[in-house]
This record gives C-alpha cells, structure tokens and sequence, in this order.
C-alpha cells in the first residue's frame, strides 16, 4: 500500500489508543488511576493478538491479548456487536483479580474485525483483605470475584443481574462501579474512532495497513536483534515474604534474531500470594522490552514472534492454581521486570551502537500500601498510597538516573499530591522528598527515591488501618550495570507513640525525630492510630560504572543538594572535602587506596 | 580488533580485557569473573541501608586484578554463584 496511507492508519490508531486512555483517566474517580496512572488500553486484531500497544503498565499488552482469545474460546459464535466482556482470573490471562480486563469486539458491517481492551485495578475486589492486595490469602479462593470470562454487556445492553452481583462482592460498590463505567467509556470511544477510521478507509485498506504494522514490528524487532551481539546475561531478583526468601533467575539468550527468557532456576511457588502465572510472567519481561528495544518500534505481535519464553510450572513465576497471586504485580511480576530489564541492559551495553540505550535497573520494589476505613466525612475510603508509582531512574550509560523518575514498566507512572491523598485519607503527611543515599553509587548515580510519613489526623474512628506488601525490605533490588552499585533498600516502620502521650512532636521532619518506638513491618494488616506514625522509604534507581570514576564535583554536588551523604562521598566515591571544597590530592590518594583495597581481597577463589 | 562487550571490557587477540587498563582476564566468548579480584561488601553496610536489611546478603564487586577498576557488581547470597554474562565472538 502506500506509504502515505499507510502512516496515517498508524497514527490513528495511536491517536485511537490515547484518546481512549484520556477518556478512562476523565471517567474514572480513582487515584490509582487518574493519578497513578495504573491502567492501560491497546486495540487487538481480531483474533485477539496484539495490534497497537497502549501506555500504561505494559505487562498487560500481552495479557489482554490473552483474555481476548480467551473470549474468542469461550464464547465463539456468541460474540455480537455492542457486547462487552470482563475477565479477571489470573490462571486464564489477568495479573491479580483486582486488575480487572474489560474487552470489547469491534464489528464493522456485522463482521468482526477488532478489539480493544483496556483495564484500571478496581477499588476493591473483595478479596480478604481491602484493595485486591491480599497478603493474608492462601489460595485465589480467598483473592475475590474471579472470572474466566463474563458477557457484562449484550448487544449494548448492561446486563444488570450480573453489575449488581458484582459490586454486590466488593467493599466499595459506588468506586467499582466508577472504575467499570470508565473502562466501558474507554472501550466505546476506542470502538467509535476505530469504526470512523474503517469507514473512512476501509476494512480491505485498514487491514492490510494493520498486517503491514505488524511484519513491519517483526521485521524492525529481527533487524535490531541481528545487529546485537550474540551471547546470554543472567541475572537474579530476591525476594522477601515473613522470613522466607524467594528467587527469580533469569538467562536470556540471544541467538540471530531471536532472543529467548528462560526463568528455570526460579524459587518454588511460595504459600504466599507474590506468585505469578505464566501470562503474568510472559507480560512481565515484555514490560522493559518494549520500551528498551522496541523505542522505534509498534508494540504489537509482530514485536512478539521473536521472543520465546520458558517459565518452569511449579515456580514463583509460573505457579498452578490455586496458589494465591494478588500481590503478584508488586511481587514475582516485577521480578521478571528487573531481571529482564537488567539483562537487556548487559546486552545493550555490550554493543557499541546501543551502549546509549543500556540502563541500570529502575524502581525495582513497589509497595502497595492500600489505606481503608472511615475518612473525615465519616465514608468508607479504600486506596493505594501513590507513592509506590513515583520510582526512581535507573543510571544511563551517558548521565544519571532520574530522581522519583517513574519506572520502565509505566512510562506515564506518576503519584498524587500530598494534599489529592489528605482529602481521600484521615492522615497527615509529615514529609515527603527524596532519599538521600538512595541513588546506587556509579559513575552515573541511579536516581534518588524517596521517603515519608504520615500520621492519623482528623479521624473518626481515631485513625485508620492499612495492607502492606510486596517483595520485602531485605534486599537490594534495583541492579547496578557495569560496576554501578543497586539502589537502596525499601523500609517500611511503624512508628509507635510514646503511651504517656508526652514528647509527641507533631511535625517530625525526619524518621529519627518521630518520638516512639520503631518496628520495622512489611507485610499484613497495621493500624494507624492516635499519635503513631507511618515511615516509608522507597528505593533509588541501580548507577552505572565505577563509583571511583564519577568526577569529583558531581560528587560534591550531590552532597550539597542531599543526594548523598557525607559519609558515601568519603568511603564509596573516594572524594576528600576540605573547608567544603575538594582537596584534589587527597581525593587521588584515596581512591587509589580503595582501588587497592579492592585487590588485598585477591583473584576468586 | 576491539570488540566492546560490556562498558568496563572489550575482546581482544582473542582475550576478554579490561577497558581501563587492557589487563587480559579469559579467553574471548567465556565467562570472566574467576579471574577478576573479588570483595565483597554486606548491603547493611552501605551508605543508605535500611533498618531491615538481610544480614546475609552482600554486594559482590569484581574488579580488574591489575588496575583495580570495577567491572561488574552482583547482589547475591553467599550459596548462590556467580551470574554469568557471556557474549560470543
């Protein structure tokens, strides 16, 4: 076809997805959502395999094309114009069961030529604990509503039996209704544009324009791979649930054009519910693909056929159900996110001509903290802390991490405003900014983290409660590259207030000046009550290179703008200060000597 | 010929070496962390430690055994091996 035609069909189905998108933030009342930004839409061909991958967290553009052929299986002949379908199950193609999958057909002179799919995490799915993250279950039986497969609207028609049924298992029916009725307008307007775009053009045309975009994926996808070294990079994720500790290994290989994940190795699936399934895994190590080869690149099927994935069944990364997986996202699935990403940047960074594009290891550790109970205006509110979205960049090969820089699965992750969070919540912050020390030394530094608190305030139940989860706060997560060091740790701790209620400083401006006793938690059902307070520290991106190699008055710099301490700008980047400037002689000595040191320990043994 | 094969090591006269200073470490197209200087750090010991870090695990840093530069770093248990990082020529 011609190319002109041709590249207008496939701006328009980018213009499809983001108004789609706009249209899911403008409807929906959710902060995790509108502000978060946990979400996504992508428009499948119609036997469900991927044709333009949305923003969002990109782990679902493979997974929703699975739920599409779930439909396809399921309902076959039944499919008719105007319905709608929701899918949740995470053993049939969701992550967890709170991110629910709403997928429509897309008829066109009564024949069916696409989909679109979008899904937000709801409010509640009724899981055992508030928020769908539920580190008390110990099967998906205990996760929620799960569905296989739900015809919610017929022929345009909202089946009500089944709305009422559904919001009749959830916690916060009005909120879930919210978050259904925006991926319905989601789906409407995505199916509007895509059948002004076929009127206009098309079936024939629009088809052939939408199988061109595809070999072209593929094509592109084969070329780059051919032009990167052959070879295989390995790399490890630990993880941390009540003292039991998980791994996910990962060797890929690359061979011509064609690259393949192979996750043997991995921990047995755990009892608790930070497993994942196999559709959850396949989405998870394309989450960084996409965005680190795929930059130019459609994300669609085309992008796919190269990549092989081999996930052993039984492991954290491919359990059977009913192993429990509703903190998958923040558990086992972004494992295989940083392990991919890292070792996509070791390839990356063993070529001379996408060096640039290597990159140390992002925000590796979410948390999910879901407050729940009675707000100031005496309503139930549940939802997440946002925080976890606001990340860290990974270092680059040329310049630092981004400080609070998002995160490679979502490339429009973002959280909320202080004040978005103390309208929803009866709680106040005390501080939030970034981390000091939190960026992973490198001769380019990951970006920095953050850290806050919050106590209870204005509450009429005295306070409010929260779920806590995710991959723990042992364990360094955010890789370095080429000698970079990981970023920080995560840290949650409980602050618990003074019982004679003397010495209660209201406006604490650091962790150590919050009066009480600190217990450090990471995982169930904490209240936060009367004086005590919430610290939650998260972790910086992964740096890149020698930390000895970094210039000196970056390293100064950094200590003035409280990137890093005193202390690391001494003992890991070697840089003497005196009378707050750099004493050149010093600084040499010192860093030969720590390179020394590094030589004392000798050759491995 | 100078084959790049990470940021800190290139390929060649048939020999994996160290970008900084040439030092040569293994044969091309084989693993090179046995023959690179090993120390190990405890992650509870760097700057920007948690108060919940695992005891165990450290933060590996192999460097050049001639020139000291680092070339590779892995957080790892002590039972677990070396990751393995081979590109082929």
């Amino acid at each position: 076809m011609d190319p002109i035609t041709f590249s207008i069909i496939r701006h328009r189905l980018f213009r499809v997805v983001e108004e789609a998108v706009i249209t899911l933030k403008h409807v929906s009342g959710s902060a995790i959502t509108n502000e978060g930004h946990d979400l996504m839409v992508s428009l499948y061909q119609a036997d469900g395999s991927l044709l333009m991958g949305g923003v969002g967290f990109l782990h679902h553009l493979t997974s929703a094309a699975e739920a599409c052929k779930a439909i396809i299986r399921r309902f076959g002949g039944q499919i008719a114009e105007g319905d709608m379908f929701l899918l949740n199950d995470p053993y049939t193609a969701a992550l967890h069961t709170s991110d629910i999958y709403l997928v429509s057909p897309i008829h066109h002179g009564g024949k069916l030529v696409a989909w679109s799919a979008c899904f937000v995490h709801v409010s509640d799915i009724g899981a055992m604990n508030p928020g769908g993250f539920a580190p008390d279950a110990q099967d998906i039986f205990t996760e929620g509503f799960s569905s296989p497969g739900i015809k919610i609207i017929d022929r345009g028609e909202l089946q009500q039996d089944l709305w009422d049924t559904i919001l009749n298992m959830v916690r916060s029916p009005e909120m879930v209704a919210l978050d259904l009725r925006s991926m319905i307008a989601c789906n409407n307007v995505a199916r509007e544009r895509m059948l002004a775009l076929i009127d206009k053009y098309g079936t024939k045309t629009v088809d052939e324009a939408c199988a061109a975009l595809i070999d072209q994926s593929e094509v592109k996808l084969r070329e780059r791979l051919r032009e990167l070294p052959n070879g295989h990079w390995q790399s490890r994720q630990y993880l941390e649930v009540k003292g039991e500790i998980y791994k996910v290994l990962l060797t890929m290989t690359k061979h011509d054009d064609t690259l393949t994940f192979d996750f043997t190795g991995s921990s047995p699936q755990s009892k608790y519910s930070v497993n994942c399934s196999k559709w959850a895994s396949l989405g998870g190590l394309f989450a960084p693909l996409f965005p680190l080869l795929c930059y130019d690149i459609v994300w669609n099927e085309g992008a796919i056929r190269p990549i092989e994935m081999i996930a052993p069944e039984g492991t954290i990364v491919n359990c059977t159900r009913p192993a429990p997986v509703s903190v998958a996202t923040v558990g086992a699935i972004q494992s295989v996110n940083n392990a991919a990403c890292s070792a996509i940047g070791k390839m990356l960074a063993a070529s001379d001509k996408y060096a640039d594009e290597a990159t140390a290891v992002w925000h590796a550790n979410h948390f999910a903290i879901f407050m729940f109970g009675n707000n100031q205006r005496g309503r139930l509110a549940i939802g997440i802390l946002t925080e976890t979205f606001a990340g860290a960049g990974g270092a680059r090969t040329f310049g630092d991490g981004v400080d609070i820089g998002g995160e490679i699965p979502n490339p429009i992750s973002r959280m909320a405003n202080v004040e978005t969070i103390e309208a929803q919540f009866p709680i106040r912050y005390l501080f939030r900014r970034k981390l000091t020390d939190s960026g992973g030394p490198g001769k380019f530094r990951g970006g920095a983290g953050g850290e806050m608190a919050i106590v209870a305030h204005d509450a009429p139940d005295g306070g409010i409660h929260y779920v806590l989860s995710g991959k723990g706060p042992r364990f360094p997560q955010s890789d370095g590259l080429c000698g970079g060091y990981p970023g920080s740790v995560n840290d949650y701790v409980w602050v618990h207030a003074p019982q004679d209620g003397h010495n209660t400083d209201r406006f604490a401006q650091t962790l150590n000046a919050i009066p009480g006793e600190d217990e450090p938690i990471s995982w169930g059902v904490f209240p936060l009550m009367g004086d005590d307070a919430l610290y939650v520290r998260w972790n910086g991106g992964g740096g890149i290179g020698d930390p000895l190699d970094r210039a000196s008055e970056k390293v100064m710099a950094d200590v003035t703008t409280g990137h890093i301490s005193k202390a690391a700008a001494s003992e890991v980047y070697g840089v003497v200060e005196s009378a707050g400037t750099i004493d050149q002689s010093a600084t040499d000595a010192k860093r030969s000597e720590l390179r020394r040191a590094r030589l004392v320990a000798g050759p491995v043994q | 010929m100078k084959q790049r094969i990470s940021e800190t090591l290139f390929v060649e006269g048939g020999k994996i070496r160290c970008a900084s200073c040439a030092h040569p470490l293994a044969p091309a197209g084989t693993g090179w962390k046995q023959a690179a200087a090993l120390s190990t750090v405890p992650v509870a010991a760097l700057p920007g430690t948690g108060s919940n870090v695992e005891p165990r695990v450290v933060l590996r840093r192999f460097a050049c055994p001639q020139c000291g530069n680092l070339l590779d770093t892995e957080t790892a248990l002590p039972e677990d091996p070396f990751l393995e990082d081979v590109v082929a020529v």
